[in-house]
């Protein structure tokens, strides 16, 4: 695994795409001010730390776009996608503009700061607007790669930086925009994950291969367009799957995926996901994992109790 | 129905544009939709702002140099096409198909479809903000284009208009000019409503004038300064709901009435 954090990585891909373009504007809600300090100095003139105010930050992102500039509007996942989703809604996506969210503390990456810091709901709640690119980049590699192919896209794309990662080393060539990942060949069950989930699909595989199940390992890093080709390919053969995300079981990747596979006679379907409730307990993300069932030994007992009938 | 408190302050004098608002009418009449009060309350701003302030050429409404103007309530968008028309943006046949199936022309405006028109506004308190990142990014392009802004007074009771006040002030986005549509409509729910008062707390620069009367609406403007680096303007505009027409004047029903033929023929012979 990656030392370097996702959000670290965020910050140093500013300062590398800022110095190659003119136009690239990265404005803050008073979060992560100190990692960005090397790109304000090395583009003045094209660093806000705006304050807290979210939706009016969203609206002047969407002003900044139509001056002719490529915006990135980055703070805590709830402020930005629940309290300015109007602001996206309208103001970038109605007016047909392009712009760059970066979320940190989706789902509940904030775990101990209770339930005002999740959100679990994110991938819904864009999805439902036109055009959004949805992205959940869980190595520095990643965001750096998805970022560059995206940021001057005619749309908004929205970046969900994870505080843990998956662990396994990519590299930028196998990463493409819209494209998933086999990250491992299987012929029983394919196990669907997204984020830093990869790793716990990969040790489920293992448990699951202790058992002489075969699990094929898909990853997912672009929520949305969504690699529909490579989930048909992989569940036609095993006609079974198992989603894994940090997302409410409503309008998540599973959600995607049960549609996509649709037309496929004879599948069977898991989802690992978080309930669509809140979550109130106080502890770690390890934590919340746990209680939510997105541990290897969960993920390989649900595949063991819904597909061993 | 009283007649609002500014009423006795704003437009006392002569009723202008009357052929807009004639038009205004037409429109509600032919399209059955339109908020006619509304349009007759910021009329004659955008009028006089299409007439003498604004840099833009009808024939290249995306000219990089214009000036914008950005209706931020948008459910007065019949001042606003109006003076489109006027101008030469849109055409007579597109004012025909005004809420019709077909037509660019809806009860708020929508900017990838209407020429002239920079923002799709209706839902109150974005406009504004839109703005300010407009002239924001402006700035950083190095650019001098000036843009001008019309907010209503009940749109400001909306958080997100004090929120980018707040910003435009505190980055000196000189090249921006506010102006509040004062018809007292937001004060028969929250009767604070001292607005100038309010837009110098938030240091902008803030004068006070009759949003119906030309000569005064010339002098607020050329007292702009429109410095690329400085104190943004808002100019309140005391206004009346209704406009040039006493039975279509106040807060009530006429807000979203489409008027019978006795009406109007009332209120074409109060414009004649």
């Amino acid at each position: 695994m990656s030392e370097k954090q996702v959000r670290q990585q965020f910050a140093d891909t500013m300062l590398a795409v800022g110095l190659e373009d003119p136009d690239l504007v990265v404005m803050v809600g008073d979060i992560s001010h100190g990692i960005l300090q090397p790109f304000a100095k090395a583009c003045p003139g094209r660093y806000y730390n705006v304050g807290i105010l979210e939706p009016t930050m969203m609206s002047m992102g969407a002003g900044l776009a139509r001056a002719g500039l490529f915006p990135v509007i980055h703070t805590i996942a709830p402020f930005l996608i629940e309290r300015a989703f109007e602001q996206i809604k309208l103001d970038f996506c109605y007016h047909g503009l392009h712009g760059n969210i970066v979320t940190v503390g989706s789902a509940f990456d904030y775990a101990y700061l209770g339930c005002t810091h999740h959100c679990y709901g994110d991938f819904a709640l864009m999805k439902t607007l036109q055009g959004v690119q949805i992205t959940y980049p869980s190595a520095p590699i990643e965001f750096d790669t998805l970022f560059r192919q995206a940021y001057r896209n005619k749309t908004v794309t929205v970046y969900r930086v994870p505080g843990s990662q998956h662990g396994i080393g990519f590299a930028a060539n196998d990463i493409q925009l819209g494209k998933g990942i086999k990250v491992a060949d299987g012929r029983d069950v394919t196990l669907v994950a997204t984020g830093p989930q990869l790793k716990t699909a990969m040790s489920a595989r293992s448990l699951l291969a202790g058992s002489g199940r075969e699990a094929e390992v898909l990853y997912i890093h672009t929520i949305r367009p969504l690699d529909e080709e490579l989930i048909l390919a992989s569940v036609s053969k095993t006609r079974h799957v198992v989603v894994i995300e940090e997302h409410m079981r409503s309008g998540g990747l599973g959600d995607d995926v049960l549609r996509a596979t649709r037309n496929l006679p004879n599948i069977r379907y898991a989802s690992a996901s978080i309930p669509d409730t809140f979550i109130r307990a106080y502890g770690s993300y390890e934590d919340h994992c746990e209680s939510v069932g997105l541990t290897p030994g969960r993920v390989a007992a649900l595949v063991e109790s819904e597909f061993a009938r | 129905m009283s007649r609002p408190a500014n009423a006795a302050r704003a437009g006392m004098g002569e009723i202008l544009n009357k052929d807009l608002r004639r038009q205004i009418v037409d429109m509600v009449v032919a399209g059955k939709n339109g908020h006619i009060p509304s349009a007759f309350s910021i009329v004659d701003i955008v009028a006089h702002l299409y007439r003498h302030v604004l840099k833009v050429d009808p024939k290249n409404p995306k000219w990089p140099k214009r000036d914008f103007f950005i209706l931020s309530k948008g459910h007065g968008c019949l001042g606003l096409y109006v003076n489109l028309h006027r101008q030469g943006f849109i055409t007579d046949d597109d004012v025909a198909q005004f809420c019709r199936r077909g037509g660019m022309l809806g009860e708020h405006p929508d900017s990838l479809k209407v020429p002239g028109a920079e923002a799709s506004t209706g839902s109150l308190g974005h406009g504004f903000s839109y703005a300010v990142g407009i002239a924001l990014g402006h700035r950083i392009k190095g650019r001098e284009n000036r843009i001008f802004v019309l907010v209503g007074d009940g749109e400001c009771h909306e958080g997100t208009i004090w929120e980018a006040a707040h910003v435009a002030r505190s980055y000196e986005l000189g090249k921006l000019c506010v102006v509040v549509d004062w018809n007292q409509s937001g004060m028969q729910l929250l009767p604070h409503d001292d607005l100038p008062a309010k837009w110098k707390a938030f240091g902008w620069k803030t004068m006070v004038i009759d949003g119906h009367n030309d000569a005064e609406l010339t002098r607020a403007f050329d007292d702009v300064r429109f410095e690329s680096k400085g104190v943004p303007t808002a100019i309140v505009a005391r206004t009346v709901k209704g406009k040039g027409v006493h039975m279509l004047e106040g807060h009530g029903i006429w807000h979203h009435r489409i008027p019978n033929a006795e009406e109007y023929a009332k209120i074409m012979e109060a414009l004649s």
